[in-house]
């Protein structure tokens, strides 16, 4: 597989060689995009950047499908590396930090500034709780593009069955549970159905943790440095504790770490009667249920909190300054108020401007799809995603820890002590640089 | 390994006039100027992007920061100690192992089976033979996107199937104690195909008066396989074991596709590890320190069996 990505690239640098931009021609830009969650998006995205150029004869953009959003990272960073960074890139909204600590973005202070706008004005664009992940430093380093809350599915037709009420969705994880009791089928040992279904595959896994530590009243990780988690806490042990009894307390959750498409599929299939999942895999269910659904809020333990998800666009280090403007000019277009409406009724992530919401096309959409509110909604609770230093080996730490206690091969608090000691090896170097460099 | 020929040496080495080596060597690199003129644009290539690379690994493997944003510097081989001591290295060396053994052994087994069982060609042995041989036509990312549906806990093609007649299934790629030999299935589903080939190959050389006397001698079946059709089929099976072992050892796609590691990187293989290293954690110089260990693991083994191999051809 790698020969092949590696001979797609030669021939792929080859062909920008081969053909050397025209002193006269319009300004070639790369956009390097992931497609982290179910359905068709690569497809919309190939129509939406057609639409950019021939609205802007100026510029020449191309996408690039980059694969996830851990690949895209790897890709980005593979291509900066080689001199030749794409100018501009959707990247997981939680990867900023750590490509700032690497001195790998461009600082969008000076293009703002350029427009003629103030920070303040062009950030109140865009919901408060992306801010956290756009800004370091008091410094711009991303635009929100698409992002998402986890939101808890429910079957409908099932709920009734069980006699539950699925317009009163459970608001506690009290009520949680005994929903999930109620949902759970089972023939002898066997469950032919499972109340719930959490997904836990790296990356996934990190996200729902920080979802139910936060609904139990936790932090997980030091929002202002990046330097510290908080693993080994009662929020997280919490949290931990209540998916593990899930599992195997109450038998309602099935067993063992399920990726995301595992989880969205059994829930289509009626396998799983509710799941927590992102906003993203909204237009994916809506399109395949057999059967009516409902969304709804993350249920609370302590508070009403979640984090958020998705991607920015950034800017990587080291282009031209010619380079720099078209690809400005392409992200300021993508996160305009009608093209945020668009993406996010073709794809089911949120829109993160909020002018859009105001579009006659998006009024019309949710009076129609009443589903597509309750993230919005949600927003009001929502907060940034975890981002340190060295951000994904940090968040495998806890990760390949939970996967131990979902398999029943540890107890929770055991596993995030040795979590918490993992990861504080992890962001050790971070430390000895900023928190412990003492004069 | 044959007595005969060193007699022959002390001769040509009975140290000529140093002038006269130079002439010779000359007159003979003339001769094979063209040559070398011609493999020069290869050996160019090979430079830039074999031996460049390899060489780089050896430097990067040297250096390491210490803090993000420290200079590199020089440390021996601190890189390579840190990562032998580092359990996630030893414990993808160990998952390597068993992967190795659990799936080249079964692999191969199959392999001479099938070949046995279709090494006379008529339509339906080569029909049978193009149908083992489909999966090799498969690419692995592809295999494992397919085995990822048949794997789906409890909805899958293969918990369909299988949970009518037993109530309680694994999560076969979620449980940390299933997932490396449900990885092992496929590999093992792939590579029998690709084997058999060798094994048909080598069934061909078996020489037919031999096969023809043992029978008129009255060797049964299982006497002609022990004693002639095996002893035949040596060289192949010390092949393939290599090429087994080091396709344990290069191909991880599924592990890419479908695990990434996990659960608990009990699918973590050592590639898979390097890579983690180089993108994951960032660190190019633990990343180089591993492939170097691999490398010589490898290098190692290969030498080690092909010598086997040419003392076996040269020998009675």
């Amino acid at each position: 597989m790698l020969f092949s990505r590696r001979l797609a690239l030669g021939i792929a640098m080859a062909g920008a060689l081969a053909f050397p931009a025209f002193a006269e021609g319009p300004t070639e830009i790369d956009l390097f995009f992931p497609v982290p969650v179910d359905g068709k998006l690569a497809r919309d995205m190939g129509t939406l950047i057609k639409e950019f150029n021939e609205t802007h004869p100026g510029v020449k953009a191309t996408a690039v499908y980059t694969g996830s959003y851990d690949d895209t990272l790897i890709k980005t960073r593979a291509a900066i590396k080689a001199g030749k960074p794409p100018s501009a890139v959707i990247m997981s909204a939680n990867f900023l930090l750590d490509m700032q600590i690497e001195n790998e973005l461009t600082n969008l202070d000076a293009l703002i500034k350029a427009d003629g706008t103030t920070k303040e004005q062009f950030l109140g664009q865009f919901f408060p709780a992306l801010h956290g992940n756009a800004v370091i430093n008091r410094s711009v380093y991303g635009v929100p593009f698409h992002n998402s809350t986890p939101l808890l599915y429910i079957n409908a037709d099932k709920a009734k069955e069980a006699g539950l009420d699925p317009s009163k969705p459970p608001q506690t994880w009290a009520e949680l549970t005994d929903w999930a009791k109620k949902l759970t089928k089972r023939e002898g040992d066997k469950v032919t159905q499972w109340g719930i279904a959490i997904p836990c595959a790296y990356d996934y896994c990190g996200w729902m943790m920080e979802t139910l530590t936060m609904s139990n009243g936790g932090r997980y990780y030091n929002e202002e440095f990046g330097g510290e988690v908080y693993y080994d806490t009662p929020s997280m042990l919490g949290a931990l504790s209540w998916w593990n009894d899930l599992v195997t307390k109450h038998k309602v959750h099935p067993p063992g770490a399920t990726p995301g498409p595992a989880v969205s599929t059994s829930f289509i299939s009626g396998n799983a009667a509710m799941m927590m999942l992102s906003t993203g895999s909204l237009t994916y269910v809506r399109d395949n249920a057999k059967f009516a659904y409902k969304v709804a809020f993350i249920p609370r333990n302590v508070r009403n909190a979640v984090p958020i998800g998705g991607a920015s666009l950034i800017v990587p280090a080291g282009l031209e300054a010619e380079k720099q403007k078209a690809a400005w000019t392409l992200i300021k277009w993508m996160t305009s108020p009608e093209k945020s409406g668009w993406w996010s009724r073709a794809t089911g992530y949120f829109a993160p401007n909020m002018a859009a919401y105001k579009t006659p096309d998006m009024v019309d959409f949710l009076n129609k799809n009443p589903d597509a509110k309750t993230a919005v909604e949600q927003l009001d609770v929502a907060k940034p995603w975890f981002a340190t230093y060295k951000t994904v080996p940090v968040r495998k730490n806890l990760e390949d820890e939970v996967m131990l206690v979902l398999n029943g091969k540890k107890q929770p608090k055991e596993a995030l002590v040795a979590a918490q000691k993992a990861a504080d090896e992890t962001l050790k170097p971070y430390n000895a640089e900023t928190s412990l460099k003492l004069p | 390994m044959s007595l005969a020929e060193p007699a022959a040496l002390p001769v040509a080495t009975s140290a000529p006039p140093r002038l006269d080596v130079l002439k010779r060597l000359t007159i003979r690199f003339k001769a094979s100027l063209p040559a070398y003129l011609l493999l020069l644009p290869s050996l160019v290539f090979l430079a830039l992007f074999t031996y460049g690379a390899m060489g780089r690994v050896f430097v990067d493997a040297l250096y390491q920061r210490a803090t993000p944003k420290a200079p590199l510097r020089f440390v021996g081989l601190d890189n390579i100690s840190a990562v032998l001591t580092d359990p996630a290295f030893t414990g993808a060396v160990v998952n390597n192992l068993i992967y190795a053994v659990g799936t080249a052994i079964p692999s191969i087994a199959l392999a001479l089976l099938f070949a046995l069982a279709l090494a006379r060609t008529n339509a339906v042995s080569s029909a049978l033979r193009a149908a083992l041989f489909l999966p090799v036509l498969i690419p692995m990312v592809a295999a494992s996107a397919l085995f990822m549906f048949i794997f789906l806990p409890n909805v899958g093609l293969l918990d369909y199937y299988i949970g009518r007649l037993l109530p309680v299934l694994p999560n076969w790629l979620g449980d940390s104690d299933v997932a490396l030999y449900a990885i092992m299935v496929i590999t093992i589903w792939k590579n029998a195909g690709y084997y058999m080939l060798f094994f048909l190959a080598g069934l061909q050389a078996v020489p037919e008066d031999v096969m023809e006397a043992a029978h008129l001698d009255g060797a049964g079946p299982y006497m002609r396989l022990r004693h002639i059709i095996l002893p035949e089929l040596k060289p192949t099976f010390l092949f393939v074991t290599v090429i087994a072992i080091l396709n344990a050892v290069t191909q991880v796609d599924h592990v890419f596709v479908m695990t990434q590691g996990g659960p608990s990187n009990s699918t973590n293989l050592v590639l898979f590890y390097i890579y983690q290293q180089a993108v994951e954690h960032y660190d190019i110089g633990r990343a180089s320190a591993a492939t170097l260990l691999t490398l010589a693991a490898l290098m190692g083994l290969t030498a080690l069996s092909f010598r086997t191999m040419a003392n076996r051809e040269g020998g009675p």
